[in-house]
């Protein structure tokens, strides 16, 4: 096992127990935080995995702007505990999504198995410079588009946020 | 007759009712309002007499040709597009076609003349001609359309105004149950028909020559031998899909249940509709595809079976009816079922030959049961009537020579057309001398119940009530002349269709082009002379029973009706109970069906909240069952069930969505495992 | 490098047009609103008649993330011509309610770009875009009558269960980009036709995993459970908007993306979509008939129409394809004129969507019945409208690719559906004491849309040639 393999394995794990705590808190705010902390630790593993820009970005956006936005709101509502959960569903819930996991594991393992190659990246993968490429290139459309949809998205929020005419 | 003659004509005969159907339905309402009714049975009448003209045209161009050439085209524009198939929308008339656009334009058109008396007084006059001369499109359609596409728009057509027309008196509830009926048992029906035509596609697709016009049908119909298909031939199967189409639109065994509510309808609608065109829209469709028919002779078989089945079933309800219309359509699918009887043993030609007398003498019998219903004021129970003979000549007259028509009395239409086709269930390779016999027992029920209706209805004292009495009074002309006419085509549309004894029928003659040779005449004439004495001797005793009944009242009805304790009157009186039948099975199994599956799909999720994620509340309810039952016996225990049952069923609204995505989820979780031990 | 912007045409002139609509929105009295429907209408039909002009070219844009074939285009029209009927069956009911009609008009113009970049979208990414793009605006769209808690609650289901579906939409590309390195929906058809029968276990999960997500969309058994709550709590011209056009943007998937790249690992989705197929249009129909309200029936109608549909997908190739464009055009008119008779019932805040409100409109209001006549009818496979016609085509295209139980159960359920579309005109015809519908004084444009409907459900009848020829050109232009 190379230091890279540990590594990864390590904030992987950790990054996973973190965002169960997400799920499994019933404090609210302290479920924000262990999100923030999830974020923070799936950042550091895109820097380990060659991918600097799409983890500056993580942070960036995600663990800096978003979470902001929803710890105020949670401080605004107040309401700092959820309610109890149907244990029965929660269970059923947790189990298809174990085995899900576990399905998907085969599949990815069993997929490699079958042909033996992984794609191949060249040195500069996941550098600003290469993702700005692609990014302005192939998806220079779908990257437009996004903006158009979150357009759609704030008219949304404004038409359903905004109070009678 | 590779080479149709292309004309330009054909299509109004079929267009002008449409155009009239057009002109009434949209802006009818206004008309009447503005002009009168008179406007607007002029708007209905004159596109159906102008069809008439011309079909009598295309009549006479046909006679004008060779035998083997008679046959007229006229092609509108091409319909569907598409791969293999190209359907066009086409009118040919050839000399099958031209009988039938005669009777629908010639009978139609004597009907619409008469409803302008019958429906004098109805509000919604412009309505009503509006469906009379949509149908009669439909049915023009359906009888000149050159593919089976062309021909089931009209079949269809036909089904929903028919369903207009039944429910017309919509005010009653009654009527828009039997129009609900017609339409959905024809729709049964249908899909019997377009899965035939999908089939003979299907097959001759496969082949190379995927088609649905008649023609071209009959080109490649030799490829259709010896295909196979779900274990059986394609014809025996294309044939048999194609013939459930025509029991529900022929009222056949077993979906000949819609006809007789059907007689709802105002009585022209029962006229044109449920005994001169609509009806025999399946006995059209089988000689028309009689090539096909005549490559399956297990269909054959399976059709003249059907057919005499219920021309007997029918006639023995006919008997004990009450009601002056249900007898006349009862009578009808017993008619039906001796067309049927003739295509089924392959005589098409006398099948059409009894379509065309039964037209005539059939709505010669329902008008005039109209003129008197619109005489009693309404009233439809023969055991009211009695006597009118005195007060109503025209119609009784009329009437009394359909009757003699339908019982096969020698010399009268229905004479020749139902002799021939005995004749040819018993000597044709299909027949047999049981088909026959069935047949002949069939025959002197309907002159029984033919003259029991004539004697109830016109001779004797009146029953009627002393207000009916006074306002007895003949029909107007308008009403009057077409029964004149359709009785004297009663009598002498039969002459056309001679026996071969008698010298032979032109009938089959003009036919034959479309038919070939009938089968062979061979030195036949001893028998068929003898088979034609038991069968009017059989009629005859019917009648003289009828007689002794009903007139002389010397037989007390009674004595038949109390046969078997009464049980087998009751059963003919109630119709054999297959509508009640049919309703159980049927009607309370689909709405049974759909409410079970609405209910699953709004209460599934909570089902399942309320059936699983309550475990433990079940658990702890099960304890205090078994509390309960130890402690308290089990008067506790059946209250706490329904407690329970009321809380188990309360609409559980919010918070489902969760459930919902769970159980989805669980679901993609499984089809996965599934398909991956499927694939190694 | 040079671009060519052609493709994008209509696309964009949608899009500028909704940006439009929002800016004047802002300098607009209440009064003059109404001023933003022709507007859009306008843009609707400038787009239309790019598209038109378009016709026939085969060209691709942006290292061909997106093509522009007839294919595209033919389903551009159909969601051109679907909103335009929209807006025009909407502007009565604004006036009605609450909703704002400014967002209102610019959302559907949204909706509709993202449905047009949906069918000509050559790449996964750009067609999840154009998906979500056409489900944010719609999920805003059925909960913008904010009084309504129906409208906020279907919304809510709506945007919960459309998330969802994403998630396994998106997996779903994930997993194949990671198999196969592109989200170019021609690369990823190559690849999978040069690995032929040995496809990584990875490719064959994501494929199923986009089955589920576009299977979700169109409310395919056993997804279906949002369709009739989501469509009961809408405003209804929206509900028509999403069974027409909605449904015909997943379509648009399910023909390019599984009919046409994905037919080369068709043993794998061709038979549950076969079951699928059976199960959606029985469910359907069955359903249907034990609703008391006509829009809930309209709903499970929907579904039912889903099932048939799905038959050409299944039926395949050619025949299947060009089968699947013709119903979808078909369906069309017919369902957006039914609706716009519903809306037509619409009384000040009062819906009037039961059966019974139904009672005597026929009577009260001929053209209302003939035209609600037409469209049951031609909903039920009635010949000679387009109902027929369409589903003429599908279960001969079934037929041809061997399919023949698919035919059979599918006119089997048409004949079912008789019961529940019959009971309409029923109702309109032969009972009286229901509502008294709007006169087209009072609701002029409501009126044009549904006159344009029955113009298209009986022309689509009687001369489906050349409507057939042209999806016949759209399928096969796929490249």
């Amino acid at each position: 096992m190379t230091g890279d393999q540990f590594l990864f394995l390590i904030l992987a794990a950790l990054s996973t127990v973190s965002s169960l705590l997400v799920i499994f808190q019933r404090n609210i705010v302290r479920s924000a935080m262990a999100l923030v902390a999830t974020l923070f630790l799936v950042a550091v593993l895109f820097l380990t995995l060659d991918a600097p820009m799409v983890g500056f970005l993580q942070i960036l956006v995600y663990a800096g702007a978003i979470m902001v936005l929803f710890l105020f709101v949670i401080m605004l509502l107040n309401s700092a505990l959820l309610e109890q959960r149907q244990n029965f569903w929660w269970g059923f819930g947790s189990l298809t999504a174990l085995l899900l996991v576990i399905e998907i594991l085969f599949l990815v393992s069993k997929s490699f198995e079958l042909d033996g190659r992984s794609p191949s990246l060249s040195g500069s993968f996941g550098s600003p410079e290469l993702l700005a490429q692609t990014l302005f290139t192939d998806f220079v459309l779908p990257f437009e588009i996004a903006s158009l949809l979150l357009l759609v998205a704030i008219i949304g929020a404004v038409v359903l946020a905004k109070r009678g005419a | 007759m590779d080479q149709p003659i292309q004309t330009d004509y054909l299509r109004w005969i079929v267009l002008l009712p449409l155009l009239g159907a057009a002109t009434n339905g949209l802006l009818g309402a206004q008309l009447q309002k503005r002009f009168g009714k008179g406007l607007i049975s002029t708007i209905a009448i004159a596109p159906v007499l102008g069809s008439f003209l011309l079909s009598v045209r295309a009549l006479f161009d046909l006679v004008a040709l060779q035998p083997e050439q008679r046959f007229l085209i006229d092609r509108l524009y091409t319909w569907i597009t598409t791969g293999s198939l190209n359907v066009d929308v086409a009118f040919w008339i050839d000399p099958l076609s031209a009988v039938m656009i005669l009777v629908v334009t010639g009978i139609g058109g004597l009907i619409h003349i008469y409803s302008i008396g019958y429906m004098h007084d109805d509000n919604s006059y412009w309505r009503f001609f509006t469906f009379l001369n949509l149908f009669t499109f439909a049915m023009l359609l359906l009888v000149t359309g050159d593919n089976l596409l062309l021909v089931f728009v009209g079949w269809e057509g036909v089904g929903l105004c028919s369903y207009a027309l039944i429910g017309f008196w919509y005010q009653d509830h009654v009527n828009t149950t039997a129009g609900n009926k017609a339409f959905i048992v024809n729709r049964v029906g249908d899909f019997g028909f377009i899965l035939g035509i999908f089939l003979i596609f299907w097959t001759l697709d496969h082949q190379g020559h995927g088609t649905v016009s008649f023609r071209e049908i009959q080109k490649f119909a030799s490829l259709l031998k010896n295909q196979e298909i779900w274990g059986g031939g394609v014809a025996t199967l294309a044939t048999l899909f194609l013939f459930v189409g025509a029991t529900g639109k022929s009222a056949q065994i077993p979906l000949y249940v819609w006809l007789p509510d059907a007689m709802q309808g105002p009585t022209p609608v029962s006229a044109l509709i449920h005994a001169a065109t609509m009806v025999t829209a399946g006995v059209y469709m089988i000689a028309r595809l009689h090539f096909l028919y005549s490559m399956a002779p297990l269909t054959l078989e399976v059709v003249a079976v059907i057919g005499v089945a219920t021309a007997l079933f029918a006639a023995t309800i006919a008997l004990t009816q009450n009601d002056i219309k249900r007898v006349l359509a009862y009578s009808t699918i017993s008619q039906l079922g001796y067309m049927f009887l003739g295509a089924g043993v392959a005589a098409y030609g006398a099948a059409i030959f009894h379509l065309m007398t039964h037209a005539f003498f059939k709505a010669c019998l329902f008008l005039g049961s109209g003129s008197v219903i619109h005489a009693m004021g309404g009233e439809q129970d023969m055991g009211k009537m009695g006597g009118l003979r005195s007060a109503m000549p025209y119609t009784f007259w009329t009437f009394a020579i359909s009757v003699l028509a339908i019982a096969g009395t020698p010399l009268t239409g229905g004479f020749f057309s139902k002799d021939e086709i005995l004749w040819q269930a018993f000597s044709s390779a299909h027949g047999s001398p049981l088909l026959w016999s069935l047949g002949v027992v069939g025959a002197g029920l309907t002159a029984f119940y033919m003259f029991r209706q004539l004697f109830l209805v016109f001779f004797g004292n009146s029953r009627a009530d002393h207000h009916t009495q006074e306002h007895l009074h003949e029909s107007p002309k308008v009403m009057t002349v077409p029964l004149v006419i359709l009785a004297i085509g009663s009598i002498a549309a039969g002459w056309i269709g001679l026996p071969e004894v008698f010298g032979g029928s032109q009938f089959a003659e003009w036919l034959e082009p479309v038919f070939g040779k009938p089968h062979e005449m061979a030195a036949s004439e001893g028998p068929e002379l003898l088979l034609m004495i038991c069968s009017v001797a059989v009629a005859a005793v019917g009648f003289f029973i009828a007689y002794l009944m009903y007139y002389r009242g010397a037989l007390a009805p009674e004595r038949f009706s109390s046969l078997a304790g009464g049980a087998l009157y009751r059963l003919f009186y109630n119709k054999y109970y297959v509508d009640e039948i049919y309703q159980a099975i049927f009607v309370r199994g689909t709405l049974l069906l759909a409410r079970t599956g609405a209910w699953i799909d709004q209460h599934i999720i909570d089902f399942i909240v309320d059936g699983s994620a309550k475990t433990t509340a079940y658990i702890s309810w099960f304890n205090g069952l078994f509390d309960n039952y130890v402690i308290d016996g089990i008067v506790n225990a059946l209250a706490n069930i329904t407690f329970w049952a009321g809380g188990k069923f309360r609409k559980v609204q919010t918070g489902n969505i969760n459930s919902y995505l769970y159980v989805i989820l669980g679901a993609v979780v499984l089809a996965i495992i599934v398909r991956l031990r499927y694939s190694s | 490098m040079e671009t060519n912007l052609t493709p994008l045409l209509p696309a964009a002139e949608v899009t500028l047009t909704a940006l439009t609509v929002l800016l004047l929105d802002l300098f607009l009295r209440e009064e003059e609103k109404g001023f933003l429907a022709w507007i859009s209408v306008t843009g609707l039909a400038l787009a239309a008649g790019m598209a038109f002009f378009l016709w026939g070219s085969q060209e691709g844009a942006f290292r061909n993330t997106l093509l522009l074939d007839d294919f595209a285009l033919f389903f551009t029209e159909i969601f051109l011509g679907t909103a335009l009927l929209t807006i025009l069956s909407s502007i009565h009911y604004l006036r009605e309610t609450n909703i704002r009609s400014g967002e209102y008009y610019a959302l559907i113009l949204f909706s509709t770009t993202g449905m047009i970049l949906m069918a000509a979208a050559n790449d996964l990414i750009l067609f999840f875009l154009g998906l979500e793009t056409m489900s944010v605006g719609v999920y805003i769209l059925t909960g913008m009558w904010r009084e309504r808690v129906e409208a906020s609650e279907a919304a809510m289901k709506y945007f919960l269960i459309g998330a969802f579906a994403t998630g396994f939409l998106l997996y779903g590309i994930a997993l194949i980009f990671g198999a196969t390195g592109s989200t170019n929906l021609t690369r990823i058809s190559f690849f999978l036709s040069l690995s032929f029968h040995q496809w990584p276990l990875l490719v064959i999960a994501g494929v199923y995993l986009v089955f589920i997500g576009l299977a979700f969309k169109i409310g395919a058994f056993p997804f279906h459970f949002w369709v009739p709550d989501v469509y009961e709590g809408a405003p209804t011209p929206i509900t028509g908007f999403m069974s027409v056009a909605v449904k015909a943007a997943a379509f648009a998937g399910w023909a390019r993306i599984f009919v046409h790249q994905f037919s080369v690992v068709e043993h794998e989705w061709g038979v549950p979509l076969h079951a699928l197929a059976i199960l959606t249009m029985t469910v359907g129909n069955l359903l249907a008939i034990a609703q008391s309200s006509v829009k809930r029936m309209l709903a499970y109608s929907s579904i039912a129409h889903a099932g048939y549909l799905l038959i050409g997908v299944v039926a395949g190739k050619e025949p299947g394809g060009s089968a699947l464009l013709f119903y979808l055009l078909a369906y069309a008119p017919m369902t957006l004129g039914a609706f716009a008779v519903l809306l037509a019932l619409k009384d000040g805040e009062k819906d009037n969507e039961s059966y019974d409100d139904f009672a005597g409109v026929g009577l009260k209001r001929p053209f209302l019945g003939m035209a609600m006549s037409i469209f049951m009818l031609s909903l039920a496979g009635f010949p000679p409208l387009s109902g027929f016609t369409g589903k003429f085509y599908l279960f001969r295209s079934a037929i041809v690719s061997g399919y023949t139980d698919l035919a059979i159960i599918g006119a089997l359920n048409s004949l079912l559906s008789v019961i529940y579309y019959l009971r309409v005109i029923v109702k309109m015809y032969m009972e009286q004491g229901g509502v008294e519908a709007q006169p087209f004084a009072k609701a002029p444009c409501l009126y044009v849309a549904i006159v344009i409907a029955v113009l298209g459900t009986v022309g689509l009848g009687l001369l489906p040639a050349r409507a057939l020829s042209l999806s016949g050109v759209s399928y096969l232009s796929l490249r």
